[in-house]
């Protein structure tokens, strides 16, 4: 049976790891971002995601290195993401080691650059940057090209394209800790056949038991709960099994035969 | 032993070759049909799809060269994910295109009726196709990672090691000869993927 995930989803500037709340522009620097790695590679968690979240506004690429040295630490799926605008750019992340790229910024500007890439790398190499803000009761596409786009139209248009994931975040409930926004998830799953991965305001297992209970979905991110809690992805994971629902739990290092230690 | 990690312009080969690089074996990433007949085993990773991975083999020169090598003088050989699906008579990525032909099917895109999500992503329980296989006993029932939207269809059951429950069975792991492969990412899953590696790759060493 396919096993629920639970990916942390980790921005950085290029260098230092940096949480937002809301998608402010004023980030907290939480830490380096290939111990993170590391860290997370020894607590065996499902997948990675790391976003250079500011290098499509800077105008400048991902640091490579850098990315080549978080890849090195992981012995699981890698997703990176920030500024990736060309199949050059893609060919040179996957060469490193990536698993899938994530796009946000040519999804708006030119979604044939998702088919161009898919045919070549294949749909599940391509994953998707939803960033959705709610404003007085209605969804807009949250994107800093100063375009007013309403989410569920566009997310339709997309259909029609080839990608392979959804990473689908609350811009309202980004870094907030209070919950994840299940109305939103749901509408999202409805309309298209991909994973949708559910992102922003996972705070405390209870936030995760409630998402996976009220929705269908198969795929969760986080990142500030394992920063500002003295939870791991291993307490998410057990409260979400405790409802039923399948996880991939690993407590042994089945290799050295010992338990895998809270860090 | 120097194990060829093929390249032909399909994906992953950097996190193959860490993979093996922590389990002690040399590998070069290399498209040279000089370098790949000299090594003692030739591993063929891949993402991507299988029009685009025929037509750069082709276009390397690599078919007759992986032909000769594997089917003829029988060097031990290792497939990921696409690298599996290319051994196939035809695939359908995007449209029906010839494959290797080393083990006789089809590569088919996976459909459902209800609403199960394509790609299969994710960690998934492989299962003993054969319950008499010994050697490769002690994966039966562990997670590894899958990533794939099109599936192996083999003509016969025979080949077959794994399979893997993704509402229909889906071929995980085909063994024919010294041809091995598997759908999921040994190299992208953690010790389950690094024990399964060594213990076949080392049943060649």
């Amino acid at each position: 049976m396919l096993k629920c995930r639970v990916i942390p989803i980790l921005s950085f500037n290029g260098f230092a790891l940096v949480k937002t709340k809301k998608f402010a522009s004023n980030a907290r620097m939480v830490g380096n971002s290939i111990q993170a790695a590391r860290v997370f590679n020894s607590r065996n968690v499902d997948e990675l995601a790391f976003i250079d979240i500011y290098a499509s506004d800077q105008n400048r690429k991902i640091n490579l290195q850098v990315v080549k040295a978080i890849i090195n630490e992981c012995y699981m799926p890698v997703g990176i993401g920030g500024g990736v605008n060309s199949i050059e750019d893609i060919h040179n992340l996957l060469a490193i080691g990536a698993d899938k790229v994530i796009l946000k910024n040519m999804m708006i500007q030119n979604p044939n650059f998702l088919n161009e890439a898919a045919s070549i790398y294949g749909n599940q190499c391509i994953t998707i940057a939803v960033d959705a803000e709610k404003k007085e009761g209605s969804y807009f596409l949250y994107n800093r090209l100063n375009r007013t786009i309403p989410l569920f139209e566009f997310i339709n248009k997309l259909t029609k394209f080839r990608f392979g994931e959804i990473i689908l975040t609350s811009v309202n409930h980004d870094g907030m800790m209070d919950g994840f926004d299940i109305e939103l998830v749901n509408q999202v799953v409805r309309m298209v056949e991909v994973p949708v991965v559910a992102n922003g305001g996972g705070g405390q297992p209870d936030h995760f038991k409630d998402l996976f209970a009220r929705t269908k979905i198969e795929a969760v991110g986080a990142s500030s709960i394992f920063y500002f809690t003295q939870y791991t992805p291993l307490d998410v994971k057990k409260a979400v099994s405790s409802i039923g629902k399948p996880m991939r739990i690993i407590t042994k290092n089945v290799i050295t035969n010992t338990d895998i230690r809270e860090i | 032993m120097t194990i060829a990690i093929i390249k032909y312009g399909m994906g992953n080969v950097a996190s193959v070759q860490k993979a093996l690089h922590k389990l002690g074996y040399s590998s070069i990433i290399t498209n040279d049909p000089d370098e790949i007949r000299k090594s003692a085993y030739i591993l063929l990773p891949g993402v991507g799809s299988f029009e685009a991975g025929m037509i750069n083999l082709h276009r390397l020169g690599l078919v007759d060269l992986l032909t000769d090598e594997v089917c003829i003088k029988k060097k031990p050989f290792f497939g990921i994910c696409l690298g599996m699906q290319l051994l196939a008579t035809f695939g359908n990525e995007p449209h029906k295109v010839k494959g290797l032909g080393w083990i006789e099917g089809e590569v088919v895109k996976l459909h459902f009726s209800d609403d199960r999500r394509i790609p299969h992503i994710g960690w998934n329980n492989i299962s003993l196709a054969n319950k008499t296989n010994v050697f490769l006993q002690e994966f039966s029932g562990l997670d590894y990672y899958f990533i794939h939207s099109y599936h192996f269809v083999p003509t016969t059951n025979s080949e077959i090691v794994f399979t893997v429950d993704y509402g229909i069975p889906i071929v995980a792991a085909i063994k024919k000869g010294n041809i091995f492969a598997t759908q999921f990412h040994p190299e992208k899953s953690q010790e389950a993927g690094a024990s399964l590696l060594k213990k076949v790759i080392g049943s060649h060493a």
